[in-house]
């Protein structure tokens, strides 16, 4: 298999996750199919840089933020901070009932309402399931760092966790 | 350092204190098993994972080149378009099918029944199966194995004559072929690897590989095969002894 189809496989296979990253990064669907767009084209220009088959999907990744970071977070920041982060609802999967929907809404606005460091660590290792040295690879941080945006995270979600736990009790005491 | 699982819990759920928090950040640094574990243990990943997994819920359309020689030129529709996507959607049914035909390493049941069918009548009619050379060969592949190979029984098969008993390895391990001759001067074996302790014991498997019948059981750290001499031959007969005389 060439390089240049090797990448095209893996932007086939990864579009998705790359969207995500994409999302976690601007905040917003629209910047994420720009940066998707602009992140496949920059991989296939690039193909030749290639030289392991293994892992196209971080190098992938690694290309999204550097875009991001390099030609489209100062023009979209205005943007990002203006926008309401209340959650397409087009973008949460339906779950089986409402409180489902309702819950996965609040987890969905939560993370998103992170800090942009603690949001794209968190996207990585618990939706991506990167472990955190790749994680800690692919941003170019310490571990330690990985380690502490995780924790700061955890501390946040947690608060809509126990709510929702506590809706759930408050639900089957009636 | 050791850290239980409570204590890894506990960091997880913010409520370890500073210096035992410290003391697993430190750890992670240089022990990737403590990493898995700790990332097993988060209760916070699971449900975030399920809450983004399917965001979005469509592949998202992206607009390439139909080769990175060419130009990005973007293909705004029409039968182009048509043809990128076909053409992108080729690769990947390109590279599935590469996966999904990738050689997989070939186990020792899989080369022991190559080399059993390029046996023929003529591979095995001049063999010398006087008791002295059997006595020879059993004694040699017993040393190898590291156990009997219950010879009365083997020479008590019915309708097959005992004919050799070899040394042969695979991977290193030890593989012992006994072949026998049927009533037909077709060949048949019965082969036994020496796998370790830790192999699992596998129930009798009835397969055809490269052409012939073969049936395979592992137990007690051994794994065991027995060949016919075609696809067809049926092993019931001498399969039920085997399997009742080697039981580990």
């Amino acid at each position: 298999m060439s390089s240049e189809q090797a990448v095209r496989g893996a932007i086939q296979t990864h579009s998705k996750r790359v969207w995500r990253f994409g999302l976690a990064l601007s905040g917003a669907s629209d910047v994420a199919d720009d940066l998707l767009q602009s992140t496949c084209l920059r991989a296939l220009e690039r193909h030749h840089q290639v030289t392991s088959h293994d892992r196209l999907d971080s190098w992938l990744m690694t290309i999204c933020r550097s875009i991001w970071l390099n030609e489209v977070r100062a023009r979209s920041v205005r943007k990002a901070q203006a926008l309401s982060v209340t959650p397409e609802a087009e973008l949460i999967a339906s779950g089986p009932d409402s409180e489902t929907n309702i819950f996965a809404a609040e987890v969905f606005t939560q993370v998103m309402q992170l800090p942009e460091a603690q949001r794209e660590t968190v996207m990585l290792v618990f939706v991506e399931g990167y472990s955190y040295r790749e994680a800690a690879a692919l941003l170019e941080v310490p571990i330690g760092t990985i380690m502490s945006r995780l924790s700061n995270a955890r501390q946040k979600l947690k608060n809509v966790m126990q709510h929702d736990a506590a809706d759930a009790v408050r639900r089957s005491g009636k | 350092m050791k850290f239980s699982d409570e204590t890894l819990r506990a960091y997880l759920e913010g409520n370890a204190d500073a210096t035992e928090a410290a003391a697993i950040e430190a750890a992670i640094e240089t022990d990737a098993d403590l990493e898995q574990r700790l990332m097993a243990l988060d209760p916070f990943a699971p449900v975030v994972q399920s809450v983004f997994e399917n965001i979005p819920a469509k592949a998202p359309q992206l607009d390439l080149p139909k080769s990175a020689a060419a130009s990005p030129v973007r293909l705004s529709g029409g039968p182009w378009r048509l043809l990128a996507v076909a053409a992108s959607v080729a690769v990947v049914a390109v590279s599935a099918t590469f996966w999904a035909t990738r050689p997989q390493p070939m186990g020792w049941a899989e080369q022991a029944a190559i080399y059993q069918s390029l046996y023929s009548p003529d591979t095995i009619a001049s063999l010398d199966n006087a008791p002295d050379a059997l006595d020879a060969q059993f004694a040699q592949a017993e040393a190898q194995l590291g156990r009997s190979l219950n010879r009365d029984t083997l020479e008590a098969l019915p309708g097959l004559e005992l004919k050799r008993a070899q040394v042969l390895s695979f991977k290193g391990k030890p593989l012992i072929q006994v072949v026998f001759a049927d009533d037909q001067g077709q060949p048949l074996a019965f082969c036994i690897i020496r796998q370790g302790e830790s192999a699992p014991a596998k129930d009798v498997k009835h397969s055809a590989l490269s052409g012939l019948a073969t049936a395979t059981w592992a137990q007690g750290g051994y794994g065991y095969m027995l060949i016919g001499s075609s696809e067809q031959t049926d092993l019931n007969e001498p399969l039920d002894i085997l399997t009742t005389t080697f039981t580990g």
